[in-house]
């Protein structure tokens, strides 16, 4: 709309000049006649004022043109203030939107950022649990068999027992043997003695056999 | 396709490209269909987007699996393992890049191929079938190096280890074998049936599903899934799922498994279940994860429906694809 404005307030101007112009302005013009609003009263304006400029007018009358003329002045300038005002409001709300855009941007990469973080940190606990998962199915299987300790110390006590009893084994097996020699030694005097005794009888059943002959001579 | 074939038709294995944004099913027709994911999964995907760009036929039996390298798709069937280009397939040409059979014992039956899995770090292939062997083929020459001997029943499920590569395999004598892939030896010998807190023997003793992952193992089937440490070659959690569980995965902190009924079953390591999610076909088949992709990181289920669910956020079913 203010740029509409501004081309017309110029064309108008240039009007009396006969520069040439844009041919969609010229045909704009042509169609659009007086225009509406503002348009309309820049002509009528400048219609007034050529009129006024041109013709005689008695000086009341004059005057009276000159004051509607000044009003209708005064009316395009508070409008066109009015479209400045408006221009930059636009402008500084391009500039907040652009704010915010930039900002809806940022934090959308950043969303972004901490999805991937996220998936990263589930990857780790599944790997983390997988890990507990395997741990704890060992562990059960572990604990099934019984404990080192325990073993260990079984282990030793029969050890220990084993040693006492070839211990006793060794102890009883000597006293045997010295059992063994002593009955030898006994057994082979008994033999010895008999030996003699048999011995020493036979010798005295000679020695009376002998007498016996002797004293038959 | 009538609807009495579509009512009886079972997708048996699923695959999905290496670019991420294709996926290929086989069921018990030996067809294999190509569906696009970027089709279904854009915001203005119709009825039509969720039908195959491609269905062909690619074996004379059932599809029991499907595998995708860096190129092409290798599909299993029976007894002869075939290789199509993704290349071709997705501007809908059907011709195999090639078909190869492993060398069988006896030439009267042809025993079929349930599980195949890829070696990465000498680039061969591993297959496990009915004839209670495990082949490996290099992939460059396509000659069958070596032959696994000592299962006594067939294979269901195969399985590797990438830090120690080794072989996990499942079969229907109910033990999980695994084998150093660098000696072709066995390693270890795991009869599952055999753990008490496992075995359910009104089932019976197959394992039908393995996974790893690093030092732990899930196997299940006839025993109950149960999570296995494989250091201590002890089971650690078992899983109270009332079926049988036809697949199962890690993923992240948890394990998703598939079976008998129509759902999902998420779980975590410690042993308790943590949700089931209903799924369209009466009992699952296959489980499959796109990982590779992550605009259409998906899971998709397929079992004894000509439909396959896919979750996008898999907590919920969002859609199904249909054969």
């Amino acid at each position: 709309m203010s740029i509409k404005f501004f081309r017309i307030v110029q064309c108008a101007f240039w009007r009396m000049g006969s520069v040439t112009d844009d041919e969609v302005i010229r045909k704009r013009l042509l169609i659009d006649g007086d225009g509406a609003g503002d348009d309309r009263r820049i002509n009528v304006l400048m219609k007034s004022f050529t009129k006024w400029c041109h013709s005689n007018f008695s000086p009341e009358e004059g005057f009276s043109q000159y004051q509607r003329m000044l009003t209708s002045l005064a009316q395009c300038e508070f409008s066109m203030g009015k479209t400045l005002l408006v221009y930059d409001m636009n402008l500084k709300e391009m500039e907040n939107y652009e704010a915010i855009y930039a900002d809806i941007e940022r934090s959308i990469t950043s969303a972004h950022e901490k999805i991937a973080e996220c998936k990263k940190e589930i990857q780790r606990a599944k790997r983390i649990r997988k890990n507990r998962q395997e741990y704890d199915a060992l562990a059960r299987v572990i604990k099934q068999h019984p404990d080192r300790h325990e073993t260990l110390k079984q282990l030793e006590a029969l050890d220990r027992e084993l040693q006492q009893l070839s211990h006793i084994k060794e102890n009883v097996e000597d006293k045997l043997e010295l059992r063994k020699k002593q009955f030898h030694v006994l057994l082979t005097t008994i033999q010895e003695l008999q030996q003699t005794l048999e011995n020493d009888e036979k010798m005295e059943s000679d020695d009376t056999q002998e007498s016996s002959m002797e004293n038959g001579d | 396709m009538g609807p009495v074939e579509l009512l009886h038709m079972s997708v048996f294995s699923q695959s999905f490209s290496p670019c991420g944004r294709f996926l290929a099913a086989g069921n018990n027709y030996g067809e294999i269909a190509v569906f696009s994911l970027s089709a279904a999964l854009s915001p203005d995907a119709s009825q039509a987007s969720q039908k195959p760009i491609l269905n062909f036929t690619a074996h004379d039996g059932p599809v029991f699996s499907l595998l995708s390298t860096d190129t092409h798709l290798l599909s299993a069937g029976n007894g002869e393992i075939s290789a199509w280009s993704w290349a071709e397939l997705i501007k809908k040409s059907t011709k195999a890049a090639w078909t190869r059979k492993p060398s069988y014992e006896t030439s009267l039956e042809i025993p079929e191929i349930n599980a195949m899995i890829i070696n990465p770090k000498d680039n061969s292939l591993i297959v496990g079938g009915g004839d209670n062997n495990i082949h490996i083929m290099d992939m460059e020459t396509g000659i069958f190096k070596s032959v696994l001997k000592g299962h006594t029943d067939y294979i269901h499920c195969l399985c590797f280890k990438e830090r120690e590569e080794e072989i996990l395999s499942g079969g229907e004598d109910g033990a999980v074998r695994i084998w150093d892939s660098r000696t072709n030896r066995p390693v270890h010998c795991i009869e599952v049936f055999k753990y008490e807190e496992c075995a359910r023997p009104q089932f019976g003793k197959w394992i039908s599903c393995l996974a790893t992952d690093s030092d732990w193992m899930l196997c299940g089937g006839g025993p109950s899934l149960s999570l296995w440490h494989l250091r201590s070659m002890s089971p650690t959690s078992v899983f109270p799922l009332p079926g049988c569980q036809r697949e199962a995965v890690f993923y992240q902190d948890l394990i998703m498994s598939v079976g008998e009924g129509p759902h999902v079953s998420h779980c975590l390591h410690g042993g308790t279940v943590k949700a089931q999610i209903p799924c369209t076909p009466s009992s699952l088949n296959t489980l499959a994860l796109n990982l590779k992709n992550t605009e259409h990181r998906v899971m998709t289920v397929g079992g004894s429906s000509h439909q396959i669910d896919v979750f996008t956020n898999f907590s919920y079913k969002a859609f199904s694809l249909s054969f």
